[in-house]
Formats: C-alpha cells, sequence, structure tokens
C-alpha cells in the first residue's frame, strides 16, 4: 500500500510536468530603444508584438507551441551586442528581433551571422543590411531607405514640374546620409537633371534648427529634401513654419516624415501640401486588413501606431509562419529556407497585392505609397494625415542588384 | 553675403544662444555658488516642460504654464539639494558622488517622466500674439524668437541687478569664494546654497517651457541639451554667470554662421572652439586663474 501511495505521489509530480513540456516555448530575443526620442517606437513596436502574439497562438503553432518575446532597451550597439549574445547563449532564443537604429542592427547582425541564429529586423532602415552587408540569417520585415527613395524620385520626376534646385537636410549619420545617396542615385537612373544647391547635416537629436532654415532659405531650393525622422521632423517643421519655408519651397520627406507620432505631435500647426510618406499609414489603403490592425492597436493603447508597430507586428507573424511551415523552430537554416520567398499580408498591402520577402536579399519587398498633407481628424490628435496618394509598385522599388552593386562598390561589404 | 542674410543668420545665432545661456547658466551657478557639477540639469529643463504641458493641459494657458514650469522645476531642484546632495558635500571623493547622484537623477527623472506623460512626442502651443512672424526690412524672424530673445536679455538685466547691486546678491558672489568666512559673518550658507540651487533650476525649467514649443516635447530633450550647456560652460568659465552669457553667444554665432558657409562642418564647429579655449584659456575665457575655495 506504502509503495502504491509512493508511486500515484511520483505520477502525479510528473504528469503535470510532462503536460507542460509537451507544449514547447520558443523564445524570441528582441531589442528595442525603450527610452529617450525613440522611446515610442519601441513601446509601440511591444504593443504590436502582443496584439500579433494573439493573433498566433489563437491559429496555433505546430505541437501546439507558444512564442514567448522578451524585450530590452537596446541602448546602444556594444550593449546590444552583448544582450543579443545573452539571448542565445543563455536564455536559448531561437530568434533575434526588432532594433530601431540601423547601427545597432549593423551590429547585432554579426551575431546573427556568427551564431546561426534567425535576426529579423523590424525597423532600422539602413539598405546595407539586405545589400552589401547582407547574411542569410538576417529578414527584414519593414522597407529598407532605398526602397522609400528610389519611390521618392519616381514622385519628383512625375508629379513635381518644373523645379531644378534641390537641398537636403538629414541626420548626420549612417541613415541621413544613406538617404542623399540613394536619392540622388535614383534621380541620376531616372535621367533628372537637377542641381544640388545644399546640404545641411545636423547632428541627430539636435533641438534647435533656426540657423539651418535661414540658411536653407538663402539657398533657395526649389525642393528641400529632409531625411530626419521622429521628434527632429517635429521640431524642424515647427521652427520652420514660422520663417514662411513651406511658403517658398516644396518640402519633401519620403521615408519617415508622414509616421504619425509627427501628425499627432504637430495637430493644427501642420502645413498643408507637405509631400511626405512612411512605412505603414493609418488610413491608407482603406483597406479591412488595415482597419482591422488600427483599431486593434488603438483598442490596446489608446493611440494610433507609428509605422515601428507594423514592422514587428508583421515580424512576428513571419516568425510563426516559418515555423508551421518548418513544424518547429530547431532548425535554422530550413527557417531560412522558409522564409525566403515568404508571402506576409501586411495591414499596409492595397488590394490585389502581398507583401513578400525577396529570396536574394531577405528584404521584405511592398508598395510605397506617397502623398500630401491634408486636413482629417479622423485619428486624434492628429489635424492632419495624408492624402492624394501616389502608389508606386513594389517590383520597381526592390531588388536593385545595380543599386546593390554600386553600395557594395562604394561601402564595401 | 549680403547685410540682409547677416542679419538674418545673427538672430537665428542669437536665438539659439539665448536658449543656451539660460540653461548653462544654471549650470554654472550650481557649479560656481554650490559646487556642484550638476550633470541633471537637463532634467529639470524637461521637467520645466511638462510641468508647463500639464497645467496647459488644465487652464488652457500658456502664461501659466511658463510659471508652474518655472517653479516646479525650482522647487524639484531645492528638494533634490536639500534631501540628497546636502548629505553628500564635503566627502572626501565628493566630485565621484556627485557624478554618480546627478547622473542617478537623469535616469529616475527621465523615467518617472515616461512612466507619468508617456513616451508620445507632446505639444505646447505658442501664445496665439506670437505665433506669427516680424518683418525686418526683407528678412522674416519668426515673433517667438524674437520673444525668446528678449526674455533671455530680461533674465541678464535681472541677474546683473541682483548679483551686482544687492546684499543678497553680493552673499551668493562671497558664497562662491569662501564659504566659512562667509558663514563665520552669521550668513546663514546651507540656506543660500539651497535657494541658490532653486532658482538654477528653474532657470533650467523656464528654458525648458520657453522652448518647447519650437521643439519636441520627449523624455530624453534634458539629455540632449545637456552637452551643448556644458560647451558653453566650458568656454565661458566654470562658475562663470557672465561667462555663460559670452559662451553661449559665441557658441550660438558661430553655430549659425558656420552653417551658412560650411554645413559639412558646422556642428564640429563649437567642438572646435572649445578646444581652441582649453589651450589658450583653459579655465574659460571669463574665469580669473586657479581660484581656491575654501
Amino acid at each position: 500500500m506504502k509503495r502504491l501511495l509512493s508511486f500515484l505521489l511520483i505520477v502525479a509530480i510528473l504528469v503535470p510536468c510532462s503536460v507542460s513540456y509537451a507544449s514547447e516555448t520558443i523564445k524570441i530575443g528582441a531589442l528595442y530603444t525603450m527610452t529617450g526620442r525613440g522611446g515610442q517606437y519601441g513601446k509601440d513596436s511591444e504593443a504590436a508584438i502582443k496584439i500579433a502574439l494573439d493573433e498566433v497562438h489563437k491559429k496555433g503553432l505546430p505541437g501546439g507551441a507558444k512564442l514567448e518575446v522578451i524585450i530590452t532597451d537596446d541602448k546602444n550597439p556594444q550593449y546590444a551586442v552583448s544582450v543579443a549574445k545573452r539571448y542565445i547563449t543563455d536564455e536559448k532564443c531561437k530568434f533575434l528581433f526588432g532594433i530601431i537604429s540601423s547601427a545597432i542592427g549593423l551590429a547585432v547582425t554579426e551575431v546573427s551571422k556568427e551564431h546561426k541564429v534567425i535576426f529579423i529586423g523590424t525597423d532600422h532602415a539602413a539598405t546595407d543590411l539586405t545589400a552589401n552587408k547582407f547574411q542569410k540569417y538576417y529578414f527584414r520585415s519593414s522597407n529598407n531607405t532605398f526602397q522609400s527613395m528610389m519611390a521618392g524620385a519616381m514622385y519628383l520626376k512625375d508629379e513635381l514640374k518644373g523645379w531644378k534646385k534641390i537641398a537636403y537636410i538629414g541626420p548626420d549619420y549612417a541613415y541621413g546620409r544613406d538617404q542623399w545617396m540613394e536619392l540622388k542615385w535614383a534621380l541620376d537612373k531616372l535621367g533628372v537633371q537637377y542641381e544640388v544647391v545644399g546640404e545641411y547635416w545636423p547632428k541627430l537629436y539636435e533641438p534647435d534648427y533656426t540657423s539651418y532654415i535661414t540658411a536653407i532659405m538663402k539657398a533657395a531650393p526649389d525642393v528641400l529634401v529632409n531625411g530626419m525622422w521622429g521628434g527632429d521632423t517635429v521640431a524642424f517643421i515647427k521652427q520652420a513654419k514660422p520663417y514662411g519655408l513651406f511658403n517658398k519651397m516644396k518640402y519633401f520627406h519620403v521615408d519617415a516624415g508622414g509616421n504619425y507620432e509627427v501628425f499627432a505631435a504637430l495637430g493644427a500647426d501642420m502645413p498643408e501640401g507637405l509631400i511626405l510618406s512612411a512605412r505603414h499609414h493609418n488610413n491608407w489603403p482603406d483597406t479591412p486588413e488595415n482597419r482591422e490592425y488600427v483599431q486593434k492597436f488603438y483598442k490596446a493603447t489608446g493611440r494610433y501606431p507609428t509605422y515601428a508597430a507594423q514592422g514587428a507586428y508583421v515580424g512576428i507573424h513571419m516568425i510563426a509562419e516559418a515555423i508551421r511551415k518548418v513544424g518547429n523552430a530547431n532548425d535554422p537554416d530550413a527557417l531560412v529556407k522558409a522564409l525566403e520567398g515568404m508571402k506576409i499580408k501586411c495591414p499596409e498591402d492595397p488590394p490585389g497585392f502581398t507583401s513578400y520577402i525577396d529570396p536574394q536579399t531577405h528584404q521584405i519587398v511592398q508598395v510605397q505609397a506617397i502623398g500630401t498633407t491634408v486636413k482629417n481628424d479622423k485619428f486624434p490628435p492628429a489635424k492632419y494625415m495624408l492624402g492624394n496618394f501616389k502608389v508606386y509598385p513594389a517590383e520597381k522599388l526592390w531588388p536593385n542588384f545595380e543599386y546593390i552593386e554600386y553600395i557594395t562598390k562604394v561601402k564595401g561589404k | 553675403m549680403d547685410f540682409n542674410t547677416f542679419i538674418a543668420q545673427f538672430i537665428s545665432g542669437l536665438s539659439t544662444a539665448m536658449l543656451l545661456f539660460l540653461v548653462s547658466s544654471g549650470l554654472t551657478l550650481i557649479f560656481g555658488v554650490v559646487n556642484v557639477l550638476n550633470f541633471a540639469h537637463g532634467s529639470f529643463y524637461l521637467l520645466g516642460t511638462y510641468f508647463a504641458f500639464q497645467i496647459m493641459k488644465l487652464f488652457n494657458n500658456y502664461w501659466a504654464g511658463l510659471l508652474a514650469g518655472t517653479v516646479g522645476a525650482g522647487i524639484v531642484g531645492m528638494i533634490i539639494e536639500y534631501f540628497f546632495l546636502k548629505r553628500i558635500y564635503g566627502r572626501a571623493n565628493e566630485g565621484a558622488f556627485q557624478l554618480l547622484m546627478t547622473y542617478a537623477f537623469i535616469l529616475i527623472i527621465d523615467d518617472m517622466v515616461k512612466y507619468i506623460w508617456g513616451t508620445e512626442y507632446k505639444t505646447i502651443p505658442k501664445p496665439a500674439f506670437l505665433s506669427g512672424s516680424l518683418s525686418i526690412g526683407s528678412i522674416m524672424v519668426p515673433s517667438y524668437n524674437v520673444f525668446i530673445i528678449i526674455i533671455g536679455f530680461l533674465i541678464v538685466i535681472f541677474a546683473w541687478y541682483f548679483l551686482m547691486r544687492t546684499d543678497r546678491g553680493k552673499q551668493v558672489r562671497a558664497s562662491s569664494l569662501d564659504r566659512i568666512m562667509l558663514s563665520l559673518l552669521g550668513t546663514n550658507v546651507p540656506l543660500i546654497m539651497t535657494l541658490v540651487f532653486g532658482v538654477a533650476t528653474a532657470m533650467g525649467g523656464l528654458a525648458g517651457v520657453l522652448a518647447a514649443p519650437l521643439r519636441t516635447v520627449t523624455p530624453g530633450a534634458g539629455i540632449e541639451i545637456i552637452i551643448d550647456s556644458m560647451i558653453v560652460v566650458v568656454i565661458g568659465g566654470f562658475g562663470n554667470f557672465w561667462g555663460a552669457l559670452l559662451g553661449a553667444l559665441i557658441i550660438g554665432e558661430v553655430l549659425s554662421f558656420g552653417i551658412l558657409w560650411m554645413p559639412e562642418l558646422a556642428t564640429v564647429l563649437t567642438f572646435i572652439v572649445m578646444i581652441i579655449v582649453l589651450i589658450l584659456k583653459p579655465e574659460g575665457l571669463l574665469s580669473k586663474k586657479a581660484i581656491v575655495r575654501k
């Protein structure tokens, strides 16, 4: 009897353990900027990850597996690299994920390459990562700056008439420098004739653009291209408006200028007619998928998403889909194969188009929509949103092997 | 360069300089009188902005926000000085403790702001009558920038009068030279230090509110302005109030004309100026050599 009781006790202890082991937990090690000016992108990404995880678990994964996302503030490249290594060695994460800053993305892709762990980049946009710095375990779920700039060059060629003089202002680091190089390359390829009358390189997070604005006014370009993001854009527009800058030249800002947080922060101060775009728009395309995604985000957070959220949301779905295809998350090479060429429906996809992962560069291929600012208070606290959209087909934007060859020559592998 | 361009660029530089002065004058005042290198000074700039945001949200009045941001930052400054910094004065390695403690307050205040107000960018509108522009000949200058320049000069005049013409001001100057003697003469030196800390952090708060309608109100904004303010203080001389004014004017104008003439080097120019000053006059342009504090 005593033996039987002991046996039953052991069974009682072991059975729940074996049940919990049956459904595997697949860990994803994410790094996001959670403080400072980029903090909102981190917070939005975190919220979108939760939404995507709910959807993924509702649909289910092979063997009832669950995804678990660990998020750490990325701080700087050195720190992010140490966290990424700890994710892999200590936490046994099967995927690296996220990252706002391109500088940090470029550092972490080396960890991914060395440890053969898949890294899904969700927000950083430096083209290098899916071009000259390509490595097979890196994939990106949001567009790179080249896609924005190629579409931008097409817009400048087809939609703006009679301009010749162009000036650029952008943050003095890779993201700002690359956009300008890419736009000029694309304009040259399209045969557009232009004259550069000024290049201005404020530091990232520069709080005061007053002297830049008066210098730009003096240069008097027909088109001012801006390569800033987030709060820098907000500060620039606030400071430039009373100088009448937007009445004297066309303002063109197509990678991050149309991100929602700019509209939210500026409210009624947003000038009308600026040419902007972003990697996701809350009001375009007007499809059930986009509406549902935006509303889910709003319900979860009480605010509308910035584009960073879509990258994180799509990234989680990419991982889930790859695991479903392979059956587990234990073979990174099989997961790479599953991700290559994967079609993935994104909120920003217009009717009749589904985004896909380019098998050669691992870059998500998406359409780009560029619009102008118009009054629209349907997404408060914004008082303006984009309208008059011009849409550029995904396959005309990426991959561009001629540019990849060029950037490899300029920057090296 | 034509005259109009010169004036436009000069006024731009002046408006940048005045905001820099408001932050760095507080920083240098704290260093001069309280002998603390307050790394957290930018956090009071941030707090001023958010206090103003909150009050303006409730009352929809810019001036109430300006007052709340200035006074609120000053009160928090005094609380921090009285309850925390006072405890490390006079320790053998006070400098290291100051650095650690003020840096800790940067992180604490930044996270507190994020916790209370969130990470989204906030907006503080200008008063309606300052939202337009003034035309000076063919030059257009935003009224709000002119307002900032005027406030900056009013602060300079007020500070000059207070420091040079009042007994309390003389006590403040004396406490930066010889606290022991001042104390023996019956002055409540700890009170002066707390009040100076409060006034200096209030000036940081005032700068934050003044800058808010032009800049991005977001956690982390305080850290962004502290580097430039440090450069100003180094150029003018640590602890020298008038040095902060001179340093701010130099940096504002060097940056402004640098952007016009050599935009590629504009941001490096401020560091070049700092290096030249450090080589030629390491104690700063307006500081006397080797002041020994008692």
